[in-house]
């Protein structure tokens, strides 16, 4: 089956990788074009070469850095505490029904409410330094986490556990041996989710209230109508987002290889 | 002596009644055949020696000692082979000896031949998605023998294979136990293939699921293909199907429905 679609797209010329380039290059070429005739006034969009202009002058004069160092550390510090939190509390409310019940009702909640919003709320308490982004990080990452962790402890196929019985498992035993490796890929999944959740978190956030991050150079090259700077840190964002993910896709093959066939 | 006696074993599923009153013997070493149509309760029984289900009346006793619940002494070979994944070959063959905390070297070393002995030397570092049904009820059959169990259990294993495959798992399960002998209950629902690989049949009637007949089968060892075409051989077979025909015919008849 698999021989037989990947033959289709021989037939065509072109490997998948190849098609995808091919779909951004072009991407690239028409909105440079709609920038240079169609809207060609840059207080309301930059063309790509622009936005490249605009990231070198950033890279030059040091800028960049300080706000990518800022956002950095906002996001993984958030987001780290958050997967850490995150896996404990899932496998707790996965393992204790007493800690199911007593969790469920605020994970649901909060959960279900954009965090974000609680943003300035924050920002009043923990002041407009980096502390209060982390806690927005962490509150948008940890509940996407603590949900697929125990989802995973959950789904784990009634047939390993009933056989690792048979054989004689202890109930630790069918936690350590069975319930969490077969959980690996949804907590991967979980952690997955996070980071785009995470970086929303971040840009929102400094949006609010900051003095560095990619957050408020967004905030002031829109105050400042400098649109290629704005995409200029849009790209940087997009471009983390995108790294992560790989390194989340290499992760899983690496861990879980049993799940890609 | 590792005697395998149930007696007075009964079970209820709710109102159903999935065992009523089973008492048998099976001696050491002996290879077991159990056929019946479904729900006459030949799964039930033998989860229950594996100690997976609880008896509600009777007993099932194992080397003089009643069964409380499952243990190292049964290994059970699982009709869906229930492989874990994320383990390798080797790694799923000894999972009960680490359960038991008694894996060291002498046992990886006895574990290596044993899955030389089912057919799969060579193959103790590939994951179970890279084989094919017929390996991976080996390495299934190989995890059973690994603890060294008084009796192996094993519940219609070949029934998600081929044909063809089927064909020679069941030689292969032969020339295995011919090397041991261990005591085997062995489930199965095609009646050719309980003939070919047991010592005795226990037919099972069903509502309520209960022995009807112990059929020994005399055909000399080892059996091959040519056995099955023996006019003794045929006639065992269908004597055993008249035995269940009527229940197999109510069984598919209350499936359909």
């Amino acid at each position: 089956m698999s021989g037989k679609a990947q033959s289709v797209v021989k037939k065509q010329g072109l490997a998948p990788w190849q098609i995808s380039l091919l779909s951004v290059t072009s991407g690239l070429f028409v909105w440079q074009m709609i920038s240079d005739y169609v809207i060609a006034n840059p207080l309301f969009l930059a063309s790509p070469l622009q936005v490249v202009k605009a990231l070198m002058r950033l890279i030059e004069t040091g800028e960049l850095w300080k706000h990518v160092y800022t956002s950095g550390i906002e996001f993984f510090a958030g987001y780290a505490i958050a997967a850490v939190i995150g896996i404990c509390v899932g496998l707790l409310i996965a393992t204790s029904a007493f800690a199911k019940h007593w969790l469920q009702p605020w994970i649901s909640g909060f959960y279900a409410t954009p965090t974000v919003a609680l943003g300035p709320l924050f920002i009043l308490w923990l002041g407009i330094g980096v502390w209060s982004k982390i806690v927005i990080v962490f509150l948008l990452v940890v509940f996407a986490v603590i949900i697929n962790t125990e989802a995973g402890i959950r789904s784990t196929s009634e047939r390993y556990l009933e056989m690792m019985r048979a054989f004689g498992a202890t109930p630790r035993q069918l936690f350590f041996k069975v319930s969490l490796p077969s959980a690996t890929p949804f907590i991967l999944a979980g952690l997955k989710l996070g980071i785009g959740r995470g970086l929303i978190g971040v840009v929102v956030a400094e949006l609010f209230g900051s003095r560095l991050g990619l957050g408020r150079l967004i905030g002031a090259s829109a105050d400042s109508f400098n649109m290629p700077e704005l995409f200029a840190a849009v790209s940087i964002l997009a471009a983390s987002g995108i790294a992560m993910n790989s390194a989340f896709a290499w992760l899983e093959a690496r861990l879980v290889p049993w799940t890609k066939d | 002596m590792s005697k395998l006696v149930s007696s007075g074993l009964s079970k209820w599923f709710g109102d159903l009644q999935a065992l009523a009153d089973v008492n048998l013997t099976v001696e050491d070493g002996e290879f077991v055949a159990l056929v019946g149509p479904s729900g006459c309760g030949k799964t039930t029984f033998l989860r229950t020696v594996a100690g997976l289900e609880a008896a509600d009346e009777g007993a099932v006793y194992l080397a003089d000692k009643k069964i409380e619940g499952p243990g190292r002494d049964r290994g059970f070979v699982f009709q869906q082979d229930s492989l874990l994944p994320w383990r390798t070959v080797m790694e799923n063959t000894v999972v009960g000896l680490e359960l038991a905390g008694r894996l060291d070297a002498t046992e990886t070393a006895r574990v290596r031949k044993l899955l030389e002995l089912v057919g799969l030397a060579g193959f103790e570092n590939y994951h179970p998605r890279q084989l094919s049904g017929g390996m991976r009820q080996r390495v299934n059959l190989a995890r059973a023998l690994a603890i060294d169990p008084k009796v192996l259990l094993m519940d219609e294993p070949f029934s998600a294979l081929d044909a063809q495959t089927r064909e020679i798992m069941q030689t292969e399960l032969q020339r295995i136990w011919e090397e041991g002998r261990k005591t085997v209950l062995f489930v199965t629902h095609q009646i050719d293939e309980a003939v070919f690989l047991a010592d005795r049949v226990l037919v099972f009637a069903r509502r309520p699921g209960r022995l009807l007949e112990d059929i020994r089968i005399d055909l000399p060892r080892p059996r091959n293909m040519a056995t099955k075409r023996r006019p003794e051989f045929v006639a065992l077979v269908d004597r055993i199907w008249r035995l269940i025909e009527n229940d197999v015919r109510e069984s598919v008849l209350v499936e359909k429905i």
